[in-house]
């Protein structure tokens, strides 16, 4: 077997002790080829209950949510809340680079494991911490999830439609956004770390992550008073089918995206230059979106003659970018997807063999790829407590028998 | 003497729309110099999409914390100056359509040529390698080509909804911020650069991996499920009083659930074996659904999360922006950053969010007019005289900033 390529961050050990809110952060040093070692308590992260599973029936090992965004990453069971799994976490962090957790604030304090003790034991060790609202402030004991962050970001009072009730966007996109700032804020402190030889303390708040990760623009938009007084269109109006509208096809629905006036004559060229689209004033943007519905009525008679491909293809060439809305079987489908090979398969020892998304880039010098499946749980006890700290596997068992792992 | 993360760190940034002006907004943040490569005859469109060419909200909250280099990529004297400097960068990011910044003489293996330990991020819509390679793609289309349009609706919609912002662009350029990172801790290691294709619709899928596992494992093609969730009840954006005011409500454990029966003042709730636990709350979820909203209608959203939240329930408001600048918390963080600029003014932007213990970082600087620094980047990386600065201005290659009357 080829020796395995290194990534940009091998090198580096993790100390995960993220729920919800970091396992992407974790999952994007992991594929950087970083070193994580997942620690769970021994009854399991609850990211491991989150459904669907595979096969359909609740199983610990089979959770698709814990199964993509633990891979890569290595699994212990150690339990913080025994005097003992404390000193051994102590030990972990005499060995590690980075810790990250996502307790309510406090709570690593009051185990005795916050920062400033933690930084005695390891001067440069980097900890951050994801938590709902951050570590200080008159929120910060508020109880949090992904849409209520999604819901406080201004991301979902322009999600949907107009007339109806706002929608999210799918997966947890507010956690992942805070798990994205974190794993920037580490990664740059990695790097500030190498000629500083400093540690660090993050404190990443979803509630704030969440408004600069999805919809940054909304504030700005706001402060430029985009349209004093009335639409079309405001940063805050539920406008996405106006702005980028969907229109049935033969075989689907496409998504076109109009944006200039030469965009616009493509569009009209495709559709067969029909004489109800050639009116001047369709040609501003602004005036469509006041349009919308009109403008929606006409160009559905004509996109109906067309298939999706048929439409993507006669857009490239005229110069007007149009795409199919694929669903997630379109996607695995698309002839551009396979030709990135942007799915790779896993063998886990409980799931079975499976295709997963890789990362989403491709690197000349480094790897950055899916190798390992996500780590049943304490899966590599042995290899950390016994092959790295010196415990005996009859230690292991009396540690286990505690209730420590 | 303030040390900034990424001091000494020169990004040269071929970004139009968002994903690469906004990764470099975040580096420049960070201390890095970074400088627009951009020209009249070749505008960024965000600059056009707004009063003017300075004007564009989007574009300056993308583009703050840099220094515009206007030239002529056209002429041989213009690229020679961009290739001068490029010998001088650390990274170099571009998110023109795929084959473009080649074409012009920009692309990887010739910027190698000028400066062998460059770390080159390359981002396209679709990725570079496949059929799509050079189609154009805004955000929204590739929320659409991913998949996740397909799921971003309520059970019942006949189109998929989507959003006024334009997703995945925003999280793209924090999948680029972060990888170029990691590619420059590894130079710091190795001294080796690298090249970096990203894929923006890869990036939106790579936030959904746990639907594609679904389809390879169980076969299954996910439906949209709205703002419900399939392990907590209830979860949802409920309507409440006033115009169009919605408060998200989620509901996780047996705890929470108690609580936000007794703070609806429906204790009878709790005994009901419809609703006893999520599994049952889900398969009466209309029902739930149905009674809750008509509780909250009869209250501001401020006064359902707060009731809500006093009693450990995860609530929050729908907020707009004018909420968000309010935000007792966000305020308290300084969420908020003023940020003066010659034709926009005094305007609003999202300040950094995060905070740390040992680092500093930049104090947001105005987004650049067209061409702003132009002479000033001649003069003190390219060392030109006042002589050569003023022919290329003759020649028409450098681009300078010319402010209509009565802008300042």
């Amino acid at each position: 077997m080829p020796e395995k390529m290194e990534g940009a961050l091998t090198g580096y050990r993790v100390l995960d002790l993220a729920d919800i809110k970091g396992t992407y952060c974790t999952k994007m040093i992991a594929d950087m080829g970083a070193e994580v070692i997942k620690i769970e308590n021994p009854d399991g992260d609850p990211t491991r209950n989150i459904p669907p599973f595979a096969g359909d029936i609740p199983h610990s090992e089979k959770s698709l949510y814990f199964l993509y965004r633990n891979a890569n990453k290595q699994g212990i069971t150690l339990n913080l809340e025994t005097s003992d799994g404390r000193t051994i976490f102590k030990k972990l962090i005499e060995g590690a680079d980075v810790l990250v957790e996502t307790y309510s604030p406090g709570y690593m304090k009051s185990i005795g494991l916050d920062y400033e003790v933690l930084k005695e034991i390891n001067p440069e060790l980097i900890m951050a911490s994801i938590t709902d609202f951050g570590q200080t402030g008159p929120y910060k004991d508020w109880k949090g999830s992904d849409i209520v962050a999604y819901c406080m970001s201004g991301a979902m009072i322009s999600s949907g439609y107009p007339e109806g009730s706002p929608c999210r966007l799918p997966g947890t996109p507010a956690y992942d956004s805070a798990a994205m700032s974190a794993a920037i804020s580490i990664t740059l402190s990695l790097f500030h770390r190498g000629t500083t030889g400093k540690g660090q303390y993050i404190d990443v708040s979803v509630h704030e992550n969440a408004r600069m990760g999805l919809y940054p623009w909304l504030l700005p938009m706001y402060s430029y008073n985009v349209n004093p007084g009335s639409p079309p269109p405001g940063p805050e109006g539920r406008l996405g089918t106006a702005l980028y509208p969907i229109y049935p096809c033969k075989d689907g629905k496409v998504r076109v995206v109009a944006l200039t006036p030469r965009q616009w004559d493509a569009l009209v060229k495709i559709l067969g230059e029909p004489e109800v689209l050639m009116l001047p004033e369709w040609r501003e943007f602004y005036y469509r979106i006041g349009n919308a519905d009109a403008i929606y009525a006409i160009i559905i008679g004509f996109t109906m003659e067309y298939t999706m491909v048929e439409l993507l293809e006669a857009g490239h060439r005229e110069g007007v970018p149009i795409v199919p809305i694929y669903d997630i079987k379109g996607f695995v489908d698309s002839p551009h997807t396979k030709a990135r090979e942007f799915f790779t398969e896993i063998d886990h020892p409980v799931a079975g063999k499976y295709q997963t998304p890789c990362p989403p880039y491709k690197w000349t010098e480094t790897s950055c790829q899916i190798n390992e499946p996500a780590p049943c749980l304490g899966q590599h006890n042995e290899n950390i407590y016994c092959d790295e700290l010196g415990y005996s596997k009859d230690d292991l068992s009396a540690l286990r028998r505690a209730g420590v792992i | 003497m303030t040390n900034y993360p990424l001091d000494g760190i020169r990004v040269v940034n071929f970004g139009t729309g968002v994903v690469i002006p906004d990764f470099g907004k975040i580096l420049g943040e960070f201390g890095a110099d970074v400088i627009k490569i951009e020209s009249g005859e070749n505008l960024d469109f965000m600059r056009t999409i707004g009063s003017d060419i300075n004007n564009s909200p989007g574009f300056n909250e993308s583009n703050r914390n840099k220094r515009s280099f206007g030239v002529d990529l056209n002429t041989d004297k213009g690229k020679e100056l961009v290739r001068d400097l490029i010998k001088t960068a650390d990274i170099v990011g571009e998110n023109f359509r795929g084959g473009v910044v080649k074409n012009l003489g920009f692309g990887y293996e010739r910027v190698r040529e000028l400066k062998p330990d460059i770390i080159y991020i390359s981002s396209q819509g679709f990725g570079a390698g496949g059929p799509y390679s050079d189609f154009k793609a805004y955000g929204p289309m590739l929320a659409a080509a991913s998949g996740v349009l397909s799921l971003w609706a309520h059970p019942d919609d006949e189109y998929p909804a989507g959003a006024s912002f334009p997703h995945p662009d925003h999280i793209a350029s924090k999948q680029a911020v972060f990888a170029v990172l990691a590619a420059l801790d590894y130079r710091r290691r190795t001294g080796k650069g690298q090249f970096i294709d990203m894929s923006q619709i890869e990036a939106a899928a790579s936030l959904i991996g746990e639907a594609y596992l679904d389809y390879s494992i169980n076969q299954h093609v996910q439906q949209p499920q709205g703002n419900r969730s399939p392990y907590a009840a209830p979860h949802g954006c409920y309507r409440c009083k006033g115009t169009d005011q919605w408060c998200a409500i989620s509901v996780f454990t047996s705890k929470q659930w108690i609580s936000f029966c007794n703070a609806l003042e429906k204790p009878e709730w709790i005994e009901d074996p419809k609703f006893a636990d999520t599994v049952s709350r889900l398969k009466h979820i209309d029902e739930l659904e149905k009674h809750i909203e008509e509780w909250t209608q009869q209250h501001e959203p401020e006064v359902v999360m707060q009731t809500l939240q006093a009693v450990g329930v995860p609530a929050g408001i729908a907020q707009r922006a004018v909420d968000t600048i309010a935000d007792p918390q966000l305020k308290w963080s300084n969420a908020t950053v003023e940020v003066d600029h010659p034709v926009a003014g005094k305007r609003l932007y999202p300040n950094l969010p995060w905070k740390m213990s040992d680092m500093e970082f930049c104090e947001s600087t105005p987004p650049p007019l067209l061409g702003e620094h132009t002479e000033e980047i001649c003069r003190e990386i390219l060392n030109l005289s006042d002589d050569e600065i003023e022919q290329l201005k003759q020649e028409k290659i450098m681009e300078i900033p010319l402010l209509e009357e009565g802008e300042e």
